[in-house]
């Protein structure tokens, strides 16, 4: 799905802004952005993204960047690195000792009941410990929104959640595109790569006014926490997406990872 | 088994808020110990000229602080 006018390259003006702010310029690399985001505007599903991170480019300059608004401004969600990360061709990947990456973007952006978080995880790394991939954790009042991947076996996902929470087996492998969604009070759904590994009905409960996402980590009540060794070849923050929309996500992300050769 | 920089608290206070490389801040943490400490990611790909110190940290074995889970199944 894409627009080429034969005989000239023509860029999407979205993919355009973003590749002259990330300072990209393979063209493989640019290929690839330009079809990721004709792929997710022909799905449906650009309007419903506050935030993505492509983590295209190699360094921390061109990972902070948010594909939808590449504005240099916390008020854009341009990312901002702390700790140890490792930045390469294939991702961001956090050390898991104290690297995080702040979003900016608090969940009361997105409304209680529509709401979205992704996270493409290249590395297969279990442990006993808690570690948030993407995520805020809140008490009083409870608001808890997070994708964590294999802990003691299972992996849990969470958006603006009170104090419930329903895991899932991780399979034995976290390697592959994480999406949760929320899309009612009741109805909160995780995917890998694309295909429903929980269909849950954990109740909403408040969104956090004053806790950005974190990715790397989890911001547990404006500390980061729960470092992860992950490494991050993709995420995203939005409005809720339906089961058709996450798997269309799958595979425009997919099809993304692929071309830049760094797909799992 | 990692291994980290142990600061003292004032090699600590000088690095908050400070880059360690183009858009990549300091994140001095505590261990179980309370000692302070930096990741080598940071102590090796540190090029900021006035923090080049801290390539030559003492290196000592990292145990992380716990961190229990807190929500109900």
């Amino acid at each position: 799905m894409g627009i080429y006018i034969k005989g000239r390259n023509s860029l999407d003006p979205d993919a355009e802004k973003f590749i002259a702010q990330a300072g990209i310029t393979n063209n493989t690399q640019k290929s690839a952005i330009n079809k990721l985001v004709l792929d997710t505007k022909g799905y449906g599903i650009w309007t419903k993204m506050k935030a993505i991170y492509p983590m295209v480019g190699g360094t921390a300059f061109s990972h902070k960047w948010n594909l939808k608004t590449p504005i240099d401004t916390n008020e854009s969600y341009t990312l901002v690195f702390s700790g140890g990360w490792t930045h390469s061709a294939t991702g961001a990947k956090p050390n898991g000792t104290n690297g995080y990456a702040d979003t900016f973007l608090v969940s009361n952006t997105m409304a209680l009941n529509s709401i979205h978080a992704s996270f493409y995880s290249r590395t297969n790394f279990t442990d006993n410990n808690y570690k948030i991939n993407l995520g805020y954790l809140r008490t009083t009042p409870d608001s808890f929104s997070d994708i964590a991947l294999d802990w003691n076996g299972v992996s849990v996902f969470r958006l603006n959640n009170g104090g419930v929470y329903t895991s899932v087996s991780s399979g034995g492998n976290n390697q592959g595109f994480y999406t949760v969604s929320r899309t009612a009070s009741n109805v909160i759904r995780a995917f890998k790569n694309g295909n429903i590994i929980l269909n849950a009905t954990d109740a909403s409960n408040v969104t956090a006014n004053n806790r950005s996402f974190y990715i790397g980590a989890g911001n547990n009540n404006g500390t980061p926490q729960y470092y992860t060794p992950n490494e991050c070849a993709f995420a995203s923050l939005g409005d809720g997406l339906t089961n058709t929309e996450a798997a269309n996500f799958y595979t425009a992300v997919q099809v993304f990872n692929t071309t830049l050769g760094r797909q799992v | 088994m990692t291994y980290v920089g142990l600061l003292t608290i004032a090699e600590k206070d000088s690095l908050l808020g400070q880059l360690y490389a183009p858009d990549s801040y300091f994140n001095p943490i505590q261990d179980i110990d309370d000692n302070w400490i930096i990741s080598t990611e940071e102590m090796e790909f540190c090029v900021n000229p006035e923090f080049q110190w801290v390539k030559t940290l003492p290196l000592i074995e990292y145990i992380p602080k716990p961190s229990p889970f807190h929500s109900v199944e």
